[in-house]
């Protein structure tokens, strides 16, 4: 976004400023296109806006909107755990701004997937109809919708706190602690759970991506990527909302930076850790010297091992500027992993011709589902006591 | 500044790291990956191990893979030959023409690589290490495309696959050779004399290379290999030497799959001159009785010159030495024929080496395969079958203890081969119906005409040109069995619906419904007699259009 | 928030008593599914299969599926290699010898690709509504009234079966074989099978079609690969292949093993209810742990503040009490000083007068 932009998002509002802002025209247009796209979807079907066949039932929609979505919004746990349980109070000016980016992530997982979906209505069927039990996505819907659920209720006492309704607000926080364990529990549950997915399938993921450790994989790639969502959110935050922000806030920044980077190496080391082992299990290393073997080695060192040097430069040298960079990459690497597990790696024996690339509605979708989360976000941040302590509620929590 | 500067380092330099990180461990990878991999998909006929050292105990490296047609080209384009490698001693071009020349190998090359004798490890695996390695290093100094020098290149893990036809005399090579050779046959055939320790020739004795010399050197009784390829190569080079028509004397030339095809073949090879009999009784070993009161089989009479003529080698039959089967396989089997029984060696199936399973082979033509490709190998055989061969010995006052020496006995043999019918008899064409209509199974198809009497004609006329055929097809009625199967033999055989009805009956599991019945019997026998006409529905049965 | 160690013992009983109220994962147990008894299923004999595509037809015709553009006796649609559809079950493909080999000179092979109707599918196994049943008669269906349409089932499936009706908007379907369970109910047969002229498939009691498939191979041990396909692939199927070349060659996966597809995620569902038991174990201990710390550091401060506001005070006391101590003093100097003057002044006015 241009200077001019970001001032003119900064300016207070005021009744007769402009809506026509760049952000505020450039978003309605993804917002005007994403809902042509939706009518199209639900009145013609998948096959109108979408690439996806019978090779590949799970295109974009679930591999980015879902894996990646649910991977990104783990900051919402891991924060909270922070500070909560882990006692961590230095961070606690972080805590509200994950847990909304953690509920807006969640909830719109949940949006894309009324896309995806053959019949999105009959969503609740595995909950009243018949459960299937036998089956992980069951574990991740019922995990996802309770922590949704979960994530609602911790984000509820900022709007409860700017609607003045006092006595809600303090029913919600005292139950924070509770929220936080269960929150873990869920969280644990469901992002292991959607690296689970693919055990039914070894004989259609790639051997290096494919092994019995895959939710452990995906667990811990989530504590990294909520790690580094926090950072990568604050740092935008601070770019376009700091006018929103008190002192505490302001003040805590370089800590939360400097702490969570700090906690990102120290996990990236273990996951890489854990990734090489992995393929020693299993005695794939002839593998690397394949094509596939060269886009995982990618993958591997460069989204894993040179963040994990990155991020531990950036804290020993206090240089924000690196940490923050790296937030980028390390947000962009374990969406690149969800990506490559579900769609690039996986029916790895077809031949290219018959291999998937999103058609361009389904990136249109995507590009709106991300962009109605910036909007929301917006909306609330400017709003309620999200990166500002609420003046009435100051000794609360 | 200080810091965006540090970044900008720190950032760049690592990236850098990393890349350099992906592009090792990939290449890395791919050298792990190659070792495990077939290097050279290519097959050849000229691939040679040498392992010379093991001879000397373990070795340490694996063996090396060398193709010796490979370096016989790269040497000719240098004009040398074989004796750049192959050391030898004086007039070593002068092609043996007596026994005693043969016998002495004149100066035959030693087919070991510049060298006579393994004598010492370190000495062997010097000559190879300084003559290769040396050769290769010059060669690559002239700038020219050469072998390896470094340990690895040779002592390779994964060597090319070898595509090495094992290669043998057959009736037409033979004559060829020895027509050139003007029947001279002391120049190949020898026997060993225990006490002369010598290699002497028995006139009348010539058997097969292959009795004596075996897969392996025995003692001073060298392999087949180095028998066949001193003998062999041997003469071919100097013959070629002397600008004369030779043999090949490289390794594809003998052991690749399409020169073989190559070798002229010679279509009418007269009888080998050896003193063999025309007609055998095949006993079982007892001297001269007609009949073996420990038997109680009749014996069985052989047209020996027939079968000579049905084989391209002797050894089709005769698989260790030119005597009489009975002689190592005994009633009950003896050690000297690996324990295997006269009946199994007459009888086992699955093996050319026995009457019963060359025969069985012979079905595998595409005019008889039609009928026979159904009928399993396994299956019980008519005892009545058995006197096909076993025929009634014809009659003499005291069978048990008459004594015929062995050739009255060959006589006796002739006279029961001549009496043999082996003529195709069949019903007339009055009870063969000339079209059977087939409308049982209207449905999608209309009716079925089939041509029922012109396909008796052809398999008669397939089974006319051949004595095998003709004879076990000689009772009436045989032939029809070939698809009115599983029923008696009889004039007028069961329809095939009488027999097959619903398809997948429990209790008649292995038994085809009537439509599949009809389809597996029908397309099979065309498939297996390579039929271009009929292949699709409509060839039999027209579509039913009023259906539709 | 202090936890008393009651509470904690508590909580640790608890949280066993949830673990070992789980159902056993049977992860790695003995257990083996041998399939209903008396379930049926189809063996298709690919030596027999001509590529005629009368099965194709059948089905297309039995379960009313849209009519292909080219017709059923076009057969010059084996020229490429096809998978099921959501408009075909099933579909028939012609494999080739592969060339540069040098067996270009072998007939091709025919074989029939349709749902293999598993002993322990892995399309139900994923399913997350229970979709797919497997049935007593050995065939696995699709439950339309309650799918919602999340294709998992196609992700599971090591045979790449399922299609689904991505052009439908409002009624997508997953579909595939059914194996016709409703005419199988009825006592009949399934389509493909009826309408196969060289009986390449047969219709029968699993366990029958085992017997059938070894009897062809003994009798014929040279047309025959000896391998049952589909006995023991992926836990064992329905649907059985034998072949007279080998299975590679006709286009079949020979490394999918021998473990059932529910068994490759029980283990990871196994360990959902551990972590349901003891991650608030953990988690708990840890936050009581943190707030115990925090207390004792907050009781640290109030001493060390108290200590330092008493020892402050008592220095205060010491300097006042010094002070007013020299201030008597003080005064009682001056008053002695006074009284002297005044009494020296006394004596010196009576000495005056």
């Amino acid at each position: 976004m241009s200077q001019e932009a970001a001032v003119a998002g900064k300016a207070p509002f005021t009744p007769d400023r402009s809506l026509f802002t760049r952000f505020n025209v450039i978003a309605g247009i993804i917002v005007i296109i994403g809902l042509v796209i939706t009518i199209l979807r639900f009145s013609g079907g998948l096959a109108t806006v979408t690439n996806l066949d019978d090779n590949y039932p799970w295109g974009i929609w679930i591999g980015f909107d879902l894996m990646a979505g649910v991977a990104l919004a783990a900051g919402g746990f891991v924060t909270s755990a922070a500070v909560y349980v882990f006692g961590m109070k230095r961070y606690h000016s972080a805590v509200r701004p994950a847990i909304l980016t953690g509920f807006l992530g969640y909830a719109l997982v949940v949006v894309a997937l009324h896309y995806d979906v053959g019949r999105p209505w009959r969503l609740p069927y595995p909950f009243i109809m018949q459960q299937g039990t036998t089956s992980l996505l069951f574990e991740v819907a019922a995990c996802v919708a309770l922590y949704l659920t979960v994530l609602f209720v911790e984000f509820s006492s900022a709007p409860l706190e700017w609607l003045g309704l006092k006595k809600a607000r303090n029913i919600v926080v005292r139950l924070t602690i509770l929220l936080t364990i269960f929150g873990v529990v869920l969280s644990t549950l469901h992002q292991s759970s959607l690296g689970a997915l693919f055990l039914i399938a070894p004989s259609k993921l790639h051997p290096l991506w494919y092994s019995g450790y895959l939710p452990v994989f995906f667990f811990i790639s989530s504590i990294i990527a909520g790690l580094s969502m926090v950072i990568f959110e604050s740092t935008l935050s601070h770019r376009y909302f700091a006018h929103k922000m008190d002192e505490t806030h302001l003040r805590e920044k370089e800590g939360v930076a400097l702490g969570f980077g700090k906690a990102a190496s120290l996990v990236l080391a273990g996951y890489f850790a854990i990734k090489v082992i992995g393929i020693s299990v299993d005695n794939n290393w002839h593998l690397l010297g394949t094509c596939y073997g060269a886009w995982f080695l990618v993958e591997l060192l460069g989204f894993v091992a040179l963040p994990c040097f990155l991020y531990a430069v950036g804290v020993r040298d206090k240089n924000l500027t690196l940490i923050k960079w790296t937030s980028g990459l390390t947000v962009f690497g374990v969406a690149l992993n969800r990506l490559n597990v579900c769609l690039i790696a996986f029916n790895w024996h077809l031949p290219s011709d018959e291999k998937y690339f999103p058609h361009w509605m389904e990136i249109g979708i995507s590009v709106f589902v991300v962009t109605l989360g910036i909007i929301v976000f917006r909306f609330i941040v400017t709003r309620m006591p999200i990166l500002y302590e609420h003046p009435d509620y100051k000794d609360g929590h | 500044m200080k810091k965006g500067k540090s970044l900008l380092r720190w950032a760049g330099v690592l990236a850098a790291g990393t890349i350099v990180l992906i592009c090792f461990s990939f290449v890395g990878a791919r050298g792990l990956a190659s070792l495990s991999n077939d290097c050279g998909k290519e097959k050849r006929a000229d691939v040679i191990k040498i392992d010379t050292l093991k001879v000397f105990g373990d070795i340490e490296r694996p063996e090396v893979i060398f193709l010796h047609d490979l370096h016989t080209a790269a040497l000719e384009k240098k004009n040398k030959d074989c004796s750049a490698c192959h050391l030898s001693g004086k007039n070593f071009e002068v092609i043996p023409d007596t026994l005693k020349a043969a016998v002495q190998r004149i100066d035959r090359m030693s087919p070991k690589f510049r060298r006579l004798k393994d004598i010492s490890r370190k000495e062997v695996m010097d000559i190879y290490h300084n003559n290769c390695i040396e050769c290769h290093t010059n060669m690559s100094a002239d700038g020219e495309k050469t072998g390896p020098v470094t340990c690895g290149g040779c002592h390779r893990k994964n060597p090319p696959v070898s595509s090495r036809q094992p290669v043998g005399f057959d009736k037409s090579l033979h004559f060829r050779h020895s027509k050139v050779q003007e029947k001279k046959c002391e120049l190949c055939h020898h026997e060993y004399d225990e006490k002369t320790e010598k290699l002497v020739y028995a006139k009348e004795k010539e058997v097969s290379c292959r009795y004596c010399h075996k897969q392996e050197t025995q003692e001073n009784r060298i392999s087949l290999k180095l028998a066949s390829h001193l003998s062999c190569i041997d003469c071919h080079r100097k013959t070629l030497a002397k600008k004369a028509k030779a043999g090949p004397v490289r390794c594809s030339g003998c052991h690749d799959l399409e020169n073989q095809k190559k070798i002229e073949k010679i279509a009418d090879v007269p009888r080998m001159e050896r003193k063999q009999p025309d007609t055998i009784m095949i006993t079982t070993g007892q001297p001269g009785r007609i009949k073996d009161v420990t038997a109680r089989m009749d014996f069985v009479p052989f047209d020996h010159k027939a079968h000579e003529g049905y084989n391209d080698t002797c050894r089709a039959c005769h698989h260790t030495d030119l005597e009489k089967c009975n002689k190592c396989h005994t009633l009950a089997g003896k050690k000297e024929g690996k324990y295997i029984s006269l009946e199994q060696a007459m009888h086992q199936m699955g093996t050319e080496n026995t009457c019963m399973g060359c025969h069985e082979i012979k079905q595998d033509d595409k005019k008889c395969a039609g009928c026979h490709v159904f009928m399993q190998r396994t299956r019980k055989k008519e005892a009545s079958s058995c006197l096909k061969c076993h025929m009634k010995q014809p009659e003499v006052s005291d069978p048990g203890n008459a004594q015929l020496s062995e050739k009255q006995l060959a006589a006796v043999a002739g006279t029961m081969l001549k009496a043999r019918k082996s003529v195709t008899d069949t019903f007339g064409d009055e009870d063969i119906p000339e079209k059977v209509v087939i409308r049982d199974m209207v449905n999608k198809y209309g009716p079925a005409e089939f041509p029922h009497r012109k396909i008796v004609h052809t398999l008669l006329d397939n089974i006319r040109n051949n004595k095998l055929a003709n004879y076990f097809h000689s009772e009436k009625g045989t032939v029809c069995q070939g698809c009115h199967h599983n029923s008696p033999v009889s004039q007028k055989p069961p329809r095939c619906g009488n027999c097959h009805g619903k398809p997948f009956d429990d209790k008649n599991m292995f038994k085809p419904g009537k439509m599949g019945a009809y389809h597996i019997q029908c397309m099979g026998c065309h498939k297996e007699m390579g039929l271009e006409k009929p292949v699709s529905c409509t060839d039999c049965h027209k579509e039913n259009k009023v259906l539709n | 928030m202090s936890i008393s160690r009651r509470k904690f013992l508590g909580w640790l009983g608890a949280a066993g008593m949830g673990t070992a109220m789980g159902s056993s994962a049977d992860a790695a147990s003995n257990k083996h599914f041998t399939g209903y008894p008396g379930s049926m299923g189809v063996l298709h004999d690919i030596n027999r299969c001509v590529g005629c595509r009368s099965c194709e037809a059948a089905c297309n015709k039995v379960n009313e599926l849209q009519s292909p553009d080219q017709v059923f006796t076009d057969l010059s649609v084996l020229d490429k290699k096809r998978r099921t559809t959501s408009d075909a079950y099933t579909v028939v493909n012609r494999y080739d010898p592969a060339t540069g080999t040098g067996r270009e000179k072998e007939e091709p092979v025919f074989r029939k690709i349709q749902c293999n109707h598993c002993l322990e599918p892995a399309c139900a196994s994923a399913c997350f509504v229970r979709a797919f049943t497997k049935t007593k008669e050995g065939a696995v269906t699709y439950d339309a009234s309650v799918c919602v349409g999340c294709r998992y089932c196609m992700i599971a499936c090591p045979f790449n079966i399922p299609a689904y009706e991505y052009d439908e908007a409002f009624t997508p379907r997953v579909m595939k074989c059914t194996m016709c369970h409703p005419r199988i109910m009825k006592g009949q047969i399934p389509g493909c099978v009826e309408s196969c002229p060289k009986e390449a498939l047969t219709f029968g009691k699993r366990d029958d079609l085992i017997k059938i498939a070894n009897e062809r191979i003994q009798k014929y041990p040279d047309s025959y690969v000896d391998h049952i396909y589909g006995e023991h692939e992926m836990g064992g199927t329905n649907w059985l292949y034998i072949s007279d070349v080998p299975f590679e060659r006709a286009g079949m996966r020979e490394d999918l093993g021998i473990t059932p597809a529910p068994q490759l995620t029980s283990g990871a569902l196994a360990g959902v209810p551990i972590v349901v038991g003891l991650w608030p174990v953990l988690l708990t201990g840890i936050y009581a742990m943190s707030k115990r710390k925090e207390k004792i550091a907050q009781e640290e401060e109030a001493q060390a503040v108290a200590q330092a506001v008493a020892g402050t005070e008592a220095e205060a006391e010491k300097k006042l009490s010094a002070a007013l101590a020299k201030a008597a003093k003080d005064k009682e100097t001056v008053v002695k000083k006074e009284v002297k003057k005044a009494l020296e002044e006394a004596a010196k006015a009576k000495e005056e007068s």
